[in-house]
This record gives structure tokens, sequence and C-alpha cells, in this order.
């Protein structure tokens, strides 16, 4: 009867808590806030939170056009691969101090997930046949290069202040780590680190200064140009899930070991509910508050850059501020 | 429940698309102040699409020029359904001053089904919101038409 127990469990955990729906309304409503507050930030009245959400099943009630010139498969399949992959990835990242699936080296599985949406982007963009669409693809490539190289040098930073000289890939015992000595950022070497991760969400998620690979008002947002209905709904919803996965993995690597405190003792079927509900809701907060801090306000005062001058930023400024951390940690500060 | 959240969904976030057929520039300033802070259409879900394929409102201004007529059949041919079509200002109407002219072919219900029509040279901002909010809910009943 276990087995069965355990299947139900991990088939919860994938489409219920961390998983599909915890992700999906969390990154939803992620999206809805940043959208609200950058309207009052430039005094308007802005859109109701729910916005994204009404955006998302508007389009998933439109009509499908696919291109002549498209590779259809390929072109369908695209928005929904990245999407499982980003779903993947949040059950790998512990919310709350409860990660629902853990290994030996979730950070650098992750690593290769996050990956994963912008090639959907890049696939399906290529395999809309727009001209468009080409200019698009080859500036998210760029981007991802950009974004690629300071996101490693964090993730070897944390992961050697975590495990010594045998570096630490696992999310699970990073938080345990942190729960002992104190979350990652409180320890002085790795406050360039966490900047350089606060500027890589942006361009990762694909917002204001940041987003030249979909650029509205020039390439008419570039690899999304033939997309009609559903598929570009996914991508859409991609976009707000993608900036709940990357927050929560910001908080995970950066602010874990907060909860410690939290330990209701109410149990059902030896499950600590009230415990996993609380910490989830104080890990959406911290995830607002990341989206305020690195994409909202960013978004609400900047303007769009050249990809030359992205890459140039990501390459000098961002890296350096990675690599400042990872030297410090190695030296043993 | 998928299907009740797309029919409540549909009239609440309306892309707009904005075609110019030869207009003297005074109706698409106005359109782009409706969407400013002072206006605000997106406070109602508005949000100024970059390509026909992603517009739910067409929004066409100017008397429709020779040049410019085959152009406007192709990109409202690029829009999928359900889709309302708009027409801003007098030109696209009636031929406005332009009418006679050898260069314009108006009006623009000659070749779509032209759903709502905000009259004016130039219309107000207030009264072009008006007519979009009336578009999203002929949005939706065409949205409710199609499940049928």
């Amino acid at each position: 009867m276990t087995g069965f127990f355990d299947i139900i469990e991990n088939i919860i955990k994938a489409l219920v808590f961390p998983g599909l729906l915890f992700a999906t309304i969390g990154g939803l409503i992620l999206a809805g806030f940043d959208r609200k507050v950058i309207a009052r930030m430039q005094r308007r009245v802005g859109p109701p939170i729910l916005q994204p959400t009404y955006d998302f099943f508007k389009l998933a009630g439109k009509e499908t056009i696919v291109p002549h010139a498209a590779n259809k498969p390929v072109y369908l399949a695209a928005p929904f691969v990245g999407y499982v992959s980003l779903i993947v990835m949040m059950t790998l990242i512990p919310i709350g101090g409860y990660s629902a699936f853990s290994g030996k080296a979730d950070l650098i599985v992750i690593l290769y997930l996050l990956t994963i949406p912008a090639v959907a982007l890049i696939v399906g963009g290529s395999a809309s046949g727009s001209p468009y669409a080409g200019i698009g693809v080859s500036r998210e490539m760029v981007t991802m290069m950009a974004y690629e190289l300071p996101l490693i040098i964090v993730f070897l930073a944390v992961a050697r202040l975590v495990g010594g000289s045998s570096l630490e890939f696992s999310l699970q015992y990073i938080n345990a780590w942190q729960v002992a000595n104190g979350p990652v950022i409180s320890h002085l070497a790795m406050i360039p680190a966490a900047l350089a991760m606060l500027l890589v969400i942006p361009a990762e998620v694909g917002t204001q200064p940041f987003d030249v690979a979909e650029a509205e008002t020039e390439i008419c947002e570039g690899p999304l140009v033939e997309y009609s209905g559903l598929p570009l709904g996914m991508f859409k919803l991609n976009t707000a899930v993608k900036m709940f996965v990357m927050t929560s993995l910001f908080s995970a690597l950066f602010l874990g070991g907060i909860y410690n405190g939290i330990h209701t003792g109410v149990t059902l079927w030896g499950i600590h509910f009230l415990d996993i509900i609380i910490r989830a809701i104080i890990h959406f907060a911290i995830s607002l508050v990341v989206t305020l801090i690195c994409m909202t306000t960013v978004h609400a005062v900047t303007a769009r850059l050249k990809i030359e001058h992205l890459f140039k930023f990501y390459w000098t400024v961002v890296t350096g501020l990675a690599l400042i951390s990872l030297i410090l940690v190695w030296i043993g500060l | 429940m998928f299907k009740k959240m797309v029919a409540a969904s549909a009239a609440k976030s309306p892309w707009i698309y904005h075609i110019n057929t030869g207009s003297c520039n005074g109706c698409d300033i106005e359109l782009v102040a409706v969407l400013t802070p002072r206006y605000d259409a997106e406070r109602f879900g508005f949000k100024l699409a970059g390509s026909p394929r992603h517009a739910d409102i067409v929004v066409v201004s100017g008397p429709v020029t020779s040049q410019s007529k085959e152009r406007l059949i192709r990109t409202l041919e690029q829009v999928p359904e359900p889709k309302v079509v708009v027409t801003l200002g007098s030109c696209p109407k009636s031929g406005n001053v332009f009418k006679g002219s050898y260069s314009v072919e108006c009006p623009v219900d000659k070749y779509t089904h032209v759903d709502v029509s905000i009259a004016g040279c130039t219309p107000k901002p207030e009264a072009v919101i008006e007519g979009l909010y009336k578009a999203a809910q002929i949005l939706k009943e065409k949205r409710e038409a199609m499940n049928k």
C-alpha cells in the first residue's frame, strides 16, 4: 500500500503543490502585480491583478493560425516544451525549505532546464519562418549567452560556500546549510553574487531594459510575431511562470533558512499541512518583493538597451560582480 | 470550467492593432493618447499589439488610399477570429475632406464588415475609449457565437 500512496503523493506534488497549479497561479498573480505596480508608478490606475490570467484565457479562446512557411509540429509544440521544463524546475526548487523532489545535483539540472524555455522560444521562432522572428531569435541567442555565464559563476560561488572544497549542488542540502549557518546573503562575500543574480533575473525573464529579443515596438515581439491563439498564450504564461521560478530560485539560494521558526505541529496523514501553507505564502511574498526590486522598478525607469550594450553589460559588470564573490569565497572569506 | 474562464475573459483583454490607411495622423495621435497615463485604457485591459496575429480589435484610420487598400485587406485577413473592426475618425467612414479624390477608395465597409465607427475629426479620447469598450463587448458576443 505504501507504494500506492507514494505514487499519489508524487502526482499531487507534480500537479498541485510545488508543481503545475501552484507555479502557474503564482506566476500569473506575480505578473499581475508587476503590471499593476508599474501602472501605479506611472500614475495610472492600471489593469486588474488578474489581467495576465484574462490575457491567457482570451488567447486560449482565439483561432490558432499556422503560417504556410512554418514547420507545424515544431511550431505548435515549442511553447508546451518550455512550459513543462519550467514546471519541472519548480518541483526541484525548495518552497519554504520544502522541496518536492530532491537529488544530488539539482542545481546543475536546473541550469540545464533554465535554458529550455529560451531554446523553445528560439526553436518556435525559427519554425515560424518570419524574418522578424529571425531577428528576434538571433537576439535571444545572444541574450542567452550573455546571462548564462554570470549565472553559472553565481551557482559556483554558492556551491563553494556551502560545500567547501567539494562543491555542493544539492538545493536541499544548501537549504539545510542555511538553516544552520544563516542565509547565504548574510555572508558578506556573497552580496555581489546576489546582486549579479538580481541582474540576471530580468534578462532571463525578458523584461524591459533587457527585452531586446521581444522588442514590441521595434520587431513586433520578435519570435512571437507569427504566433496566435493558445501557443501565444502559452508563451505569455511561460514568461509569467519564469518570473516565479527565477525569484523562487533566488530565495532558495540566498534567502533560505529563514523559515526555521515556523512549526505549528498540525499534521494530517503525517504531513505538516499548516506549515507548508504558511511557508508557501511567505515564499510567495518574498518572490513578490524580489520581483518588485529587480523587475518592476527597473522596468518602470529604463528604456530598452541595444543588443551589444546588453552583451557588454552582462559580460563586464554582472560577470565581474559574480567573479568577485567567487574569488572571495574561494580564498575563504 | 476552462470554457467558462475563456468566455469570462473574452471582453477583458482586448488587444488593439492599428492600421493607418493614409490618415493625416490626427486620429493616430488621439488613439495613442488613450493609452497614456491620463486616459489609461490599460485599466480595461487594452494593449497595443505589434503584430496583427496578436490582435482582437483592428482600428482603421484614414480614407483608404489606393496604395493602402490591398495592404488593408491583407492585414485584416491575418487577424485570428474572433476579431472586431473599428473605424477611427470620419475618413474611413465617409472620406471626409478627401472624398472624391482620385487616389482615395473609401469607405472601409466596401472591403470588410465594420463593427464600431467612432466619428469625429478627430474624435476625443473619451469617445475613442467608449468606442473601444463597445468593441470589446462585441468581441465577447462574437466569442459566444463561435461556441454555438
